[in-house]
């Protein structure tokens, strides 16, 4: 299972958008560009911002950066959350 | 004939900040009609239509892109002449949409100014405009509400472009001190490619004088509604017959999302950016009725700026989706003779 969903990713999106809650993504959105979802560079860089803020973690620039689809995004998060979790469960 | 079921379409003609080098140039030469339209406005600008022109084509223009004076001319001329060619196809718009200088290309495309005559007032307008103080736009990831208490001075909302898009305008100095203190306080910004502070009051003494000019053409009766981003409304004939109205548009707020709503609770519609980039489109892929899937958006030009090919590929794709859409789609014409607008509304 992974840490962190495309559904935590679209949520995060449409509070960056300020979208209604109402309006669904569709499942085939995760593997749509960003820009063909509307979100816009602006959007995307809070988008990081805010996953950066709730998980504690500074995502690499190239990676994200490569990161179109919502899938890709949600990939590059998964894959850093792995490098950091063992360091949180020594610390803990 | 347009197919019954097929959605209105809806023209949206983007404005500053969609510019970039070389934009639509790929149909230049390519598209008769598109390339009579820039040809014509390239002529009306008299001695400044050639540097104009070159610059628009070149690689390393000699004048910034991002420079009021060729930002403002070239998109409105693209945003014009792109409507030009899309109408030559046999496409029959219901509404237009343009943001910023995309409405004053709107109002040509509709029939309210003959586009000699908008291209001497958009020559008058950068003229003004490139004597005034330099200043800057900062698009933030936030509301109207949470950037108002940053806001001071001659600082202000410039454009409304999405529920949490909102464009800042103002002078340099103030400009970035603000977004300093928006970054600090989390907000996401970034600047937009603009060397003017459009839509602030920082432009209100250059535009002094604009409205005699507006005041001095003719100005008719749009073929079909022109939602304006200034009321978010159609023109009215008080808008039009008003020289201030559209004097005061450099210094007026944008208010685009409104607008878009608007546009879109008069029915659904398929909505064509008509211009560079693709802005506007992902603006209104936020709106619930594109997400729904009740209303479209088809982008004629590339999302960045690349090789000729590009362009043509594009605007070849685009008319295919418009096609698929249920409108028909013809071959190429001269491109002579007034833009063709549905029986209903012409």
């Amino acid at each position: 299972m992974s840490a962190f969903t495309t559904e935590d990713l679209f949520q995060i999106m449409r509070e960056c958008a300020g979208e209604e809650e109402s309006v669904e993504l569709s499942a085939a959105a995760a593997d749509q560009e960003f820009s063909l979802l509307g979100y816009d560079s602006l959007a995307l860089m809070e988008a990081i911002s805010r996953v950066e803020r709730r998980f504690g973690i500074e995502l690499p620039e190239d990676t994200i950066g490569e990161a179109l689809t919502p899938a890709a995004f949600v990939g590059a998060v998964n894959a850093e959350l792995a490098v950091r979790t063992p360091a949180v469960e020594a610390a803990g | 004939m347009t197919a019954a079921h097929a959605l209105p379409v809806a023209l949206l003609l983007p404005g500053q900040g969609s510019q970039h080098r070389r934009m639509a140039a790929g149909l230049y030469g390519h598209e008769p009609v598109f390339t009579e339209a820039m040809d014509e406005f390239f002529a009306a600008a008299g001695a400044e239509g050639g540097p104009m022109r070159d610059d628009w084509l070149a690689e390393l223009p000699v004048t910034d892109m991002d420079h009021v004076t060729r930002s403002q001319p070239l998109l409105f001329a693209v945003d014009h002449a792109l409507g030009r060619l899309v109408l030559s196809r046999g496409v029959r718009p219901a509404a237009l949409l343009g943001h910023s200088i995309g409405e004053l290309a709107g109002a040509a495309l509709a029939g309210v100014f003959d586009p000699r005559d908008a291209a001497g007032l958009v020559l008058d307008r950068i003229r003004r405009l490139a004597a005034a103080p330099p200043g800057g736009m900062l698009a933030v990831a936030a509301s109207t509400q949470e950037v108002a208490p940053y806001l001071s001075g001659d600082v202000v909302v410039g454009a409304v472009n999405a529920p949490r898009q909102t464009v800042l305008a103002g002078p340099d100095a103030p400009l970035d001190a603000i977004g300093r203190a928006l970054r600090e306080a989390g907000f996401v910004c970034r600047r937009v490619p603009s060397l003017s502070a459009f839509h602030s009051p920082v432009l209100e003494p250059a535009c002094r004088g604009a409205a005699e000019r507006f005041a001095a053409v003719r100005r008719g009766r749009p073929a079909v509604p022109v939602h304006s981003a200034y009321t978010a409304a159609p023109l009215t004939e008080s808008d039009i017959d008003d020289p201030r109205f559209w004097a005061r548009q450099p210094v007026a707020p944008v208010l685009f999302w409104p607008a878009l709503e608007g546009l879109l609770a008069t029915g659904d519609h398929l909505l064509v950016e008509v211009g560079p980039g693709q802005g506007l489109s992902q603006l209104a892929r936020r709106h619930p009725a594109v997400r729904r899937g009740s209303s479209a958006v088809v982008s004629l030009l590339p999302a960045r700026p690349g090789p000729p090919e590009a362009d043509r590929a594009a605007w070849e794709a685009a008319l295919e989706r418009i096609a698929a859409a249920g409108h028909p789609v013809g071959g190429g014409s001269d491109g002579r003779g007034r833009p063709q607008w549905s029986a209903a509304t012409g």
